[in-house]
């Protein structure tokens, strides 16, 4: 990757589908490599990973651009996943933040990450939360 | 956390949420829509997109009622993810206060 590129996208500040590609490719090779976040989402995702960027880019521009690609059931996704934990969606928001810093200017990363707390907020409800138990859970 | 359907919707039932909405977790009764609290993964997105601004945050005080209305009839009613034309005197509904004692249908719409 030489400069020039990094530092057109450092200035990125409006949303599009080219921002938004880079973003899911560089934010899922980071998820891939991550001692943490790997291992749950190399084994929910074995073999090829094109359709799964996809679709989170589908997922990110009906978000972002109100494009309505995305249609899915991101609950039941989520429930279904092999060895979920609440503290993943903390390492996921952090290296979703941070990549989102790399690519972005200040206000646009802001935009993309206080929507991907909101989303994890309800994941993590949805896959956690049980009427009989405080909530938020008490850090241990 | 949610977004809810609120009383403007009622007899105006514009429908351009239900086309940004990733989740498809809008529901159709006869003269509203209601957003499933269960299905909803508040990414905000239909929130602008309401011609007739009744689509709220459940962090907004005071829409318990609106809570308990959306979570009542989204498993009673059919699914929503294609916009229909609005009803014809939508406009004439829009803004009118009071419309959930006036007007509220609890019968289910025609879905998808």
């Amino acid at each position: 990757m030489n400069t020039i590129t990094m530092e057109s996208f450092a200035a990125t500040r409006e949303v599009s589908e080219q921002a938004i590609r880079r973003l899911v490719d560089d934010f899922y090779v980071k998820v891939r490599a991550d001692p943490e976040l790997g291992p749950v989402f190399n084994r929910a995702i074995p073999g090829d990973w094109g359709p799964h960027l996809s679709t989170m880019r589908d997922f990110w521009s009906s978000v972002m651009l109100t494009s309505g690609r995305y249609k899915g059931n991101p609950v039941a996704v989520h429930r279904r996943v092999e060895g979920i934990e609440l503290a993943l969606f903390e390492r996921w928001l952090a290296l979703f933040g941070e990549t989102c810093r790399e690519l972005f200017d200040d206000e646009l990363a802001d935009a993309f990450t206080s929507r991907a707390q909101r989303i994890a907020e309800s994941l993590k409800l949805a896959v956690f939360y049980r009427p009989n138990r405080p909530w938020p859970p008490s850090a241990a | 956390m949610t977004y809810v359907v609120t009383d403007n919707c009622i007899k105006c039932k514009y429908m351009d949420c239900v086309e940004v909405c990733p989740v498809d977790c809008f529901y159709e009764g006869e003269n509203m829509l209601v957003i499933h609290p269960d299905e909803c993964i508040d990414c905000g997105v239909c929130e602008p997109e309401c011609p007739a601004e009744a689509i709220l945050p459940d962090t907004q005080g005071g829409l318990e009622k609106w809570l308990k209305l959306n979570a009542e009839y989204a498993p009673k009613w059919p699914n929503i993810s294609v916009k229909r034309d609005p009803p014809p005197d939508a406009k004439e509904f829009d803004g009118v206060p009071d419309k959930l004692e006036k007007y509220f249908s609890p019968e289910p719409g025609q879905g998808d």
